[in-house]
This record gives C-alpha cells, structure tokens and sequence, in this order.
C-alpha cells in the first residue's frame, strides 16, 4: 500500500514540474502569453454576455427565474475552467496521429494520456477559470438559497462532477482520434454546443432533445441536473430525482469509464507505419 | 485578368469544394451539426419569447428567424484550413510559406481565389439550409421585397468584409511568430459584435454604439436586421456606403501589409 502511495506521489510531482517546465516554456512568448489569457476571459465571456442580456432582458426561461438559470451558468463556466486547465489537450491528438508523433508518447515511462494533458500548458484555462470563479460566484451570491454545509459540499461535487463529464465526453472523442483524425471537428462542435446550450434548464427543449442531451450527449449532467437539485426543480426533470441527485457520481463513473475506452482504444492502436 | 490567371484562380477557388465533396463523412457530420444547432436555437428563442410578445423591437418570429439566419451565416466561415495545412501561421511556422511565392499564381492572388471558393462553398450551405429551414417553417420570410433587396446587398458586402478581417489576421502572422490567441480573440470579437452571439438590439446603448464605430456588424447584424424588418428599407444608402467604405478601408491597409509582408518574409534561413 506505503509503495503504490509513493508511486503516485512520485507521479503527481513529476507531472507538476512537466506543468512548471511547460508553464515557463508559454512565458517566453509573453505577448502571446498575455493574449492567451486574454482570449480565455473573452471567450468566457461571451457565454456571460450572451446570458446576462438575455437573462436581463427575458423574466427567465422554462419556469426558472433568471437567478436560477444564472446558477447553472457559473456552475457550467467554473466547472469548464477547471476542465480545461486539467483535460482541454486532446485537441493535439489530431496532429500527433497524422504526423506519426503519438508513437514517442508510447515508448516513454507514463501514461501516455496524462503525457497529452501536460504536452502544452494551458495558458488560455487562467482566464477560463478567472472568469469561470466571477460568474459562480456572483451566481451563489445572488441564487437566494441558504448555503448549509450539505447544500456547499453538493454543490462543490456538482461542479467537480461537470469538470469530469466534460472531460469523460472529450475522452470518448480523444478515443476516437486515435483511428480517426476527423473527429476533431466534432469535437470543437461538442465543445460549442455545450458553452451555448449548456447553460440553459433543458426542459425549454422537446422531450426527445432533451433525453438526447441527457443520455447521448449528456449535457444535462454538467450543471442543469445539480442546478435542478439545489434549486428544486427536480419535478420538472426528464429522469427520476434520484438520478440527478446522484449526477457527480454518474459523472465520475462516466469519466472513468471512457478512460478504460481509451486504454482498450490505445491497446489497438496502430500508427501510419503499421 | 488574363485567361491563363482566371484559369488558375477557379481551379484554386475549387481546393475547399472539392476536397469536401470529395468527403461524403465531412458533409454528412457537418449536415448534422447544422441541423441540430438550428434546432436548439429555435427552441432556445422560442422559450425565451414564452411569456414576451415584443422585445427590444422583435416579436418572437423575428427573433427566431434572426437567431437561424445567424446560425447559418456564421457556418459559412466554418471551412477551417488548418486539417488540410494550409493557413498562414502553419506554413510561417514550417517554413513552407515560400512556396506560396515561387508558384506561378501570386500568393495575394491564391489567398483571394482560395477565400472566394470557400465563401462561396460556404454560401451555398446556408441557401440550402435556408430552404430546409424554410419549408421546416422556422424561416420566415424577408419583411418586404424592398427588405430582401437590402439584405441581399449588405450580405454580400458584408461578405467582403469578412473576406478582409480574415485577410488581416492572416498577415500579421508574417510578424508574430504565435497569434493563435490573437485569432481567436478576433473571431470571438468579430461574432460578438457582428451581433451572431444575438442582436445587438438586445444589448445595452453603449455597447450599440461601440459597435456602429466598428466594421464587425456590417456582416452580420445589418443584412439580418434588414431582413427581419428591424432596420427600415430607407436606411439601405446609408448602411451599405458604410459598409462599402470598410472594405475599402480594409482593402488598401491589406494591400499595404501585402507589400510589406514580401518584403519581411525570411523563410528556412533566409
């Protein structure tokens, strides 16, 4: 147990400095640097723009107050920043594969998802996160619920829950690249559609859209399903109660079910020398 | 322009069509992701509109037509270049960017016909999908002939503008070495103030108005505007000469960084 322990300790400090190195390698082109977290923070910002004109303009949608749905906004914006300062790299896959690199990733000592995610660091994610932490917390502030330590800790789960749904959806694609490059582009679309319809209660959508946002493309277990919860308005759901109650954990099942995908994905893959 | 050059700029201004025909998967999974997008928005305006009759000067059948419409003209722009290797930062970070200057075709030359082709590619998509939206009864129609005439002109205009922003943000890669960031701020800019995110009617008074001082709602927002009927017919003159003298603008400031952009390029050693 003391050995695995130390294992993964040794793991996670090599992964930091493989982040620190990465991190020092962005500063050296400052500007771009300083334009990547720029771009991050607008492109955040959109969603808010987007959502606080609309909000501000409309008395709220779908039986949701405007406050309401602001809470699934901040919870989808917080939870997506965290995502893509830990997950947002497979993206690279596309170019690794058709250039025959993803090749060297295998021959070194770890895994060779984990070498994707630290290959680039992030820069772009410090403004997904600024604005991401402002939202959400201007979200809570005004939600107008009493924030017991059950309702804190349901909440903080519900946004570690959309980080890993998110990541278990671009896992699942990242699967995928590996034998087809293409898929990129579905990928960015995933990305887009969640950031604009993510932030919505999905029971404005017809019945069938909503089951397909639910269970194909599970959108609904980002933030909508833990917004449900902590604003009570479960009834309305498409699935029982229980089931949104409990969607940090189907979350965290969902990611690591796609992660075993990827390994089974990665056993069979072949480069383009065969 | 001569036969020989006309001849050399259809078959380049085919390169995107043809490899995307060439392509029944790309065509079907981008039919797909169309059709969907437009269907959520229809139904994310829809309820939006549910306890509204008028809003910032659009009924919902306004709004919702504006919201397609948006959708699909900003699909036009969707061609992206980087699977195939062909933007400028890709072949200024490899080095491959000289050939585009040893071909018999001048590279200012194979960058408009190349942009013409997808545009036009890019046009054809949202005819169609504006037929399909049409007959699925998402669509309405233009607020009046003289309506469509406006909407027609100051899409096409628009058009040229967009041609030229992306122009722009392509040569300044000849002086920055990664302006990723500073492409994708500018497509996010361009989409917020081009009023494709939602109308800028819906957005406060002085964000319209940075808006009006910038070129960005030329290519969106006016045409769409015009069609829905929320700028009048009378304001046609107007708009377009505005939008005209952005291009112009646009156009002698490109063809200025052009000439300066030969005369900096260093490309594997010199």
């Amino acid at each position: 147990m003391r050995e695995k322990w130390r294992a993964f300790a040794a793991a996670w400090k090599l992964a930091l400095r493989i982040a620190g190195l990465s991190f020092r390698a962005e500063l050296e082109y400052r500007a771009n640097f300083v334009t990547n977290v720029i771009f991050g923070i607008a492109w955040q910002s959109a969603t808010i723009v987007f959502a606080t004109v609309i909000l501000s303009s409309f008395p709220g949608m779908g039986g949701w107050s405007s406050h309401q749905v602001l809470l699934i906004v901040g919870m989808r914006t917080l939870s997506h920043g965290l995502y893509a300062l830990i997950f947002d790299r497979n993206y690279l896959l596309e170019m690794l594969v058709q250039d025959g690199r993803l090749e060297t990733f295998l021959l070194r000592p770890m895994r060779v998802y984990r070498q994707i995610q630290l290959a680039v660091f992030p820069t772009s994610a410090i403004g997904d996160l600024l604005v991401g932490v402002s939202i959400f917390t201007w979200a809570v502030s005004v939600s107008g619920l009493h924030w017991t330590p059950a309702r804190i800790a349901y909440l903080a789960s519900g946004v570690i829950g959309g980080m890993l749904m998110e990541a278990a959806m671009a896992t699942t694609l990242a699967s995928l690249l590996l034998r087809y490059p293409a898929t990129m582009a579905w990928n960015a679309w995933i990305e887009d559609l969640a950031g604009t319809f993510g932030n919505y209660p999905l029971n404005i959508f017809p019945s069938p859209i909503t089951s397909a946002l639910t269970f194909v493309l599970p959108l609904a277990f980002i933030a909508y399903f833990p917004a449900a919860v902590l604003t009570r308005h479960t009834g309305g759901l498409n699935v029982p109660a229980a089931v949104a109650v409990a969607a940090p954990l189907i979350c965290l099942g969902a990611y690591v079910g796609t992660r075993l995908l990827w390994n089974a994905r990665l056993r069979r893959y072949t480069g383009v020398t065969g | 322009m001569s036969g020989l050059t006309a001849a050399r700029g259809w078959r380049t201004a085919r390169i995107t069509p043809l490899s995307d025909l060439l392509s029944p998967g790309r065509i079907t999974g981008r039919a797909i992701r169309l059709a969907v997008q437009v269907f959520l928005v229809v139904f994310l305006w829809r309820a939006l509109y549910a306890n509204v009759d008028i809003k910032a000067g659009l009924t919902e059948v306004m709004a919702v037509t504006y919201a397609v419409l948006a959708v699909l003209m900003v699909d036009t722009r969707a061609f992206a270049r980087f699977g195939a290797r062909d933007t400028v930062i890709q072949h200024m970070q490899s080095g491959t960017i000289v050939y585009w200057f040893l071909r018999p075709l001048a590279p200012q030359h194979y960058y408009f016909w190349r942009g013409v082709g997808e545009q036009a590619y890019g046009i054809a998509w949202a005819g169609a999908g504006c037929v399909a939206c049409a007959v699925a009864g998402v669509l309405g129609p233009p607020a009046s002939a003289g309506a469509a005439a406006a909407f027609g002109g100051t899409f096409l205009v628009g058009q040229s503008l967009l041609y030229y922003l992306a122009l722009l943000t392509d040569l300044m890669c000849f002086w920055a070495i990664r302006n990723n960031s500073v492409v994708a701020i500018l497509a996010f800019t361009q989409n917020l103030l081009s009023g494709a995110y939602a109308a800028l009617w819906y957005f406060p008074e002085w964000f319209r108005f940075v808006s009006q001082l910038l070129p960005f709602q030329y290519t969106i927002g006016i045409p769409l505007s015009f069609y829905v009927g929320r700028i009048p017919v009378a304001d046609f003159p107007a708009q377009l000469a505005a939008a005209a003298g952005w291009v112009a603008a646009l156009a002698i400031l490109s063809r200025v960084l052009w000439y300066k952009a030969v005369k900096l390029l260093a490309a594997q050693g010199g």
